[in-house]
């Protein structure tokens, strides 16, 4: 190969690579996930998955006792590591999960549950990530336990064994 | 005049006097006068002196505390003990970007200052002195360290407190002088390709100058991985942070040139592939200042937010390394003697490992920059973690420690006292050693955690094997050093991450835990005030057959700005570290969140990082007095 051809070559990589950097210093809208532990819940209003005339709303979680918040969604791999533990809490311990589906289609979302089963109450859709982001999420999956619309406890990554019986700990 | 003109105006001198010595050398190079640099040293010299004015000046301004100047404001305040003012000076934007410049500056002055051909020296000054003008643009334009508000503030908003620690005052500096550190061998490559000098000479040089800052980012990134481990109260050393990463490629990269350039040294071939490298360090280095300085990542470590600061960064960065590439694609120094190749050679083996160190590179490259273009482009998120690096990496590490283990003990050329039969004394060493760690001392039968412990045990004897057997005049101390450390450092990173422990719980004072052969206790709590922080001392006992460790975490509020942070209270023995961090709890007043981690060997992998370390700088010394 010519001397010409190797150096129009580079100038095509580099400039393709100054592209894409330059879209994402244009595109950084990333929201800086915040401590929030201890605090209230933000205010949100979110659409229920299946039927998008329920509204999940942030008011109604405040003046409940116990509440379980798990933000995931179908392409995490993480979130199926920690689905069967999930169906486990609502099937033999009756605990009620508020679902957060973060930045996914509606369409694969629904999918997951069918194959994997249902563990949540409600399922508020979050296609653009804003409200995780606003609840101190720094990923999927996370899980949050509330008590009277404050965070008591967070779990991030894959729940376990322990986070369980620490669930069943904090419900008494 | 306040510090603060002073520091500006000696950076605005800088920059005329760059640019009246990148003209005066252009001069030179054009009438092939190579005689007599008195005048070139002595401007040289004047740039770094300018610059170490400037960034002394900067550090004056934090130490009494000038809030006219907006770096101080933004970044300090009264309160602060001394050390954290000083270093506030480079733990912001502005104050690392002076750092930054005055580091290739400084290189620049020792390397005028050395015995070094003449014409290689007026080039590599050349293009040392267009980074450093190119640098200094950006640092005076974009993001002056000196810039005023008016009216002056009565009192600044602080520096964050989880950097104020005594380790993040050194941490920068050696990852600056080491990555920074790589813009001399990029510039002297540069000149030796342009003046055809691409030679053994030049080889024999620029070991040094590898070594050099190699040894210093070895440095710099074990000291911000001991930071990680005990501030950030998580049991973790390496997260696979992105801007960790930005400090891993590089020193892959420089790993992968310091032995490409002995081969080139040694066996006088590898001259493209060690120019290249050269060039390509520097480049690693460059795309990790982009990263960490544009604001592209979201991180604890990201500092600056500014779009134009990131397209200036990043245009810079690709010009660099546009107009490097084309003068290697142009002089390309193209030798290579093929003949008599063996496999079972030493530069075959080292060639092997460099290929996979660019491997190792471009796994981290990837996981570090694709999720990033990803988002921007199509707006979908992935997350990479540790697992894609650890499942990647690992079954390669293997092999690669293997090549590692040999490389040394077979011989530069062609030989018939192939020392391979030495494989029948090691191998059954290893594989007995190993075996019986695994399945006697610790209770794991792991096919991964196996692997791992025969490799480094095989690399570890191997090197002492090469130590006590190889009754060489010259033996290479610096090189044993740093493999005994690679080995130590993968067989206790292993070790760790197969029986490490952790326990998380609730307390209150009075309470006890027993879980996984643990018995923790909660005795008691106590409170101290200091200047820019109240602090709260837990006191827990920690039992494991009949061992009894006392373990005081605490929780401090600074005050400046107000931010809880959690202090870690590692004890730790010749073998395990018992590691305790706890945090407030919100909705249970009276007890606290406490998290224990049992870490085994951590003190070895710090100390294996300063072995690696430690052989570099005696390598260093050594090159030092060979030319």
């Amino acid at each position: 190969m010519n001397i010409k051809y190797r150096i129009i070559i580079l100038t095509v990589t580099l400039l393709i690579i100054f592209a894409l950097f330059l879209k994402v210093l244009n595109s950084n809208k990333i929201y800086q996930p915040n401590q929030m532990i201890g605090k209230k819940i933000p205010e949100f209003i979110l659409e229920d998955l299946f039927d998008k005339k329920i509204k999940i709303s942030s008011k109604e979680l405040l003046d409940k006792d116990f509440v379980v918040i798990n933000i995931w969604a179908s392409w995490c791999i993480p979130c199926r590591v920690e689905h069967p533990l999930l169906m486990n809490l609502k099937k033999n311990n009756q605990i009620s999960i508020i679902g957060i589906n973060y930045k996914d289609e509606r369409i694969n979302a629904k999918n997951f549950l069918k194959t994997y089963g249902n563990p949540y109450q409600l399922v508020g859709v979050d296609s653009n990530g804003e409200v995780s982001i606003q609840l101190g999420a720094y990923g999927v999956p996370e899980t949050y336990v509330l008590n009277k619309g404050k965070i008591i406890f967070k779990n991030i990554g894959p729940i376990n064994e322990d986070f369980v019986t620490k669930i069943l700990q904090l419900k008494k | 005049m306040t510090a603060g003109s002073i520091g500006n105006l000696a950076l605005i001198v800088c920059i005329i006097l760059n640019i009246y010595l990148i003209f005066s050398l252009t001069t030179r190079v054009r009438k092939k006068n190579f005689k007599d640099l008195k005048k070139i040293k002595f401007i040289n010299n004047s740039i770094f002196i300018l610059l170490l004015v400037s960034f002394l000046t900067l550090i004056y301004c934090f130490v009494i505390s000038d809030f006219a100047n907006v770096a101080v404001y933004q970044n300090s305040h009264t309160t602060k003990p001394l050390l954290y003012k000083i270093s506030g000076a480079w733990g912001n934007h502005e104050g690392s970007m002076v750092l930054f410049v005055l580091i290739l500056s400084l290189f620049s002055f020792l390397f005028s200052n050395s015995k070094v051909n003449e014409e290689l020296k007026i080039y590599t000054i050349f293009f040392q002195s267009i980074l450093i003008l190119i640098f200094l643009i950006f640092l005076i334009f974009t993001s002056n360290p000196f810039d005023q508000i008016d009216p002056k503030p009565l009192q600044g908003l602080g520096l964050t407190p989880i950097l104020q620690d005594p380790l993040l005052v050194i941490h920068p500096p050696f990852l600056y002088f080491g990555y920074v550190g790589f813009s001399l061998i990029f510039s002297f490559a540069l000149a030796g390709l342009v003046t055809n000098r691409f030679n053994s000479l030049w080889s024999k040089v620029s070991n040094f100058w590898i070594l050099l800052p190699w040894s210093s980012l070895t440095i710099g990134i074990g000291l911000g991985s001991f930071w990680a481990y005990y501030e950030l109260g998580w049991g973790g050393y390496w997260f696979w942070d992105p801007v960790e990463n930005a400090s891993l490629m590089p020193w892959l990269a420089a790993t992968a040139l310091l032995h490409s350039n002995i081969v080139t040294l040694k066996k006088d071939k590898l001259y493209s592939w060690t120019a290249l490298l050269s060039i390509f360090t520097f480049v690693m280095s460059l795309l990790g200042t982009f990263l960490v300085r544009s604001g592209v990542l979201n991180s604890v470590h990201a500092f600056a937010n500014d779009p134009y600061r990131g397209v200036y960064i990043l245009s810079i960065i690709l010009l660099i390394t546009f107009f490097s590439l084309v003068i290697f694609i142009i002089k390309d120094p193209k030798k290579s003697s093929i003949t008599n190749y063996s496999f079972f050679q030493r530069d075959n083996f080292i060639l092997i490992n460099n290929y996979f160190l660019i491997f190792f590179l471009s796994v981290v490259l990837v996981g570090t920059v694709y999720p990033i273009i990803l988002e921007a482009v199509l707006g979908q998120s992935i997350s990479v973690g540790p697992v894609y690096y650890n499942t990647i990496l690992t079954p390669f590490l293997f092999v690669f420690l293997f090549f590692m283990a040999h490389g040394p003990l077979l011989n530069w050329n062609k030989d018939k006292n192939i020392k391979l039969k030495n494989i029948k004394i090691f191998l059954p060493i290893s594989l007995i050693l190993s075996s019986i760690i695994i399945f006697v001392f610790l209770d794991y039968k792991n096919i991964i955690l196996f692997l791992a412990l025969i490799f480094s045990i095989y690399l570890i004897v191997s090197v002492i094997f090469d130590w006590i057997f190889q009754k060489k005049l010259n033996l290479n101390l610096g090189r044993l050093f740093s493999h005994l450390g690679f080995g130590l450092l993968i067989f206790s990173i292993f070790i760790n991450a197969y029986s490490s422990k952790e326990i998380n719980s609730a307390m209150k004072v009075g309470d006890e835990v027993k879980t996984q052969g643990f018995i923790i206790k909660f005795q008691g709590i106590n409170k101290i005030k200091k200047d820019n922080y109240e602090e709260i001392f837990g006191n827990f006992l920690v039992s494991k057959d009949n061992k009894q460790v006392q373990l005081t975490p605490s929780i401090r509020k600074y005050n400046q700005p107000v931010q809880f942070t959690s202090e870690t209270s590692i004890k730790s023995n010749f073998i395990t570290d018992y590691y305790f961090a706890i945090n407030l709890s919100e909705f249970e007043k009276d007890k606290i969140m406490v998290r224990f981690y049992y870490k085994p060997f951590m003190l070895w992998i710090w100390f294996s990082v300063l072995l690696i370390a430690f052989g570099g700088i005696y390598q260093t010394f050594r090159a030092r007095n060979e030319y």
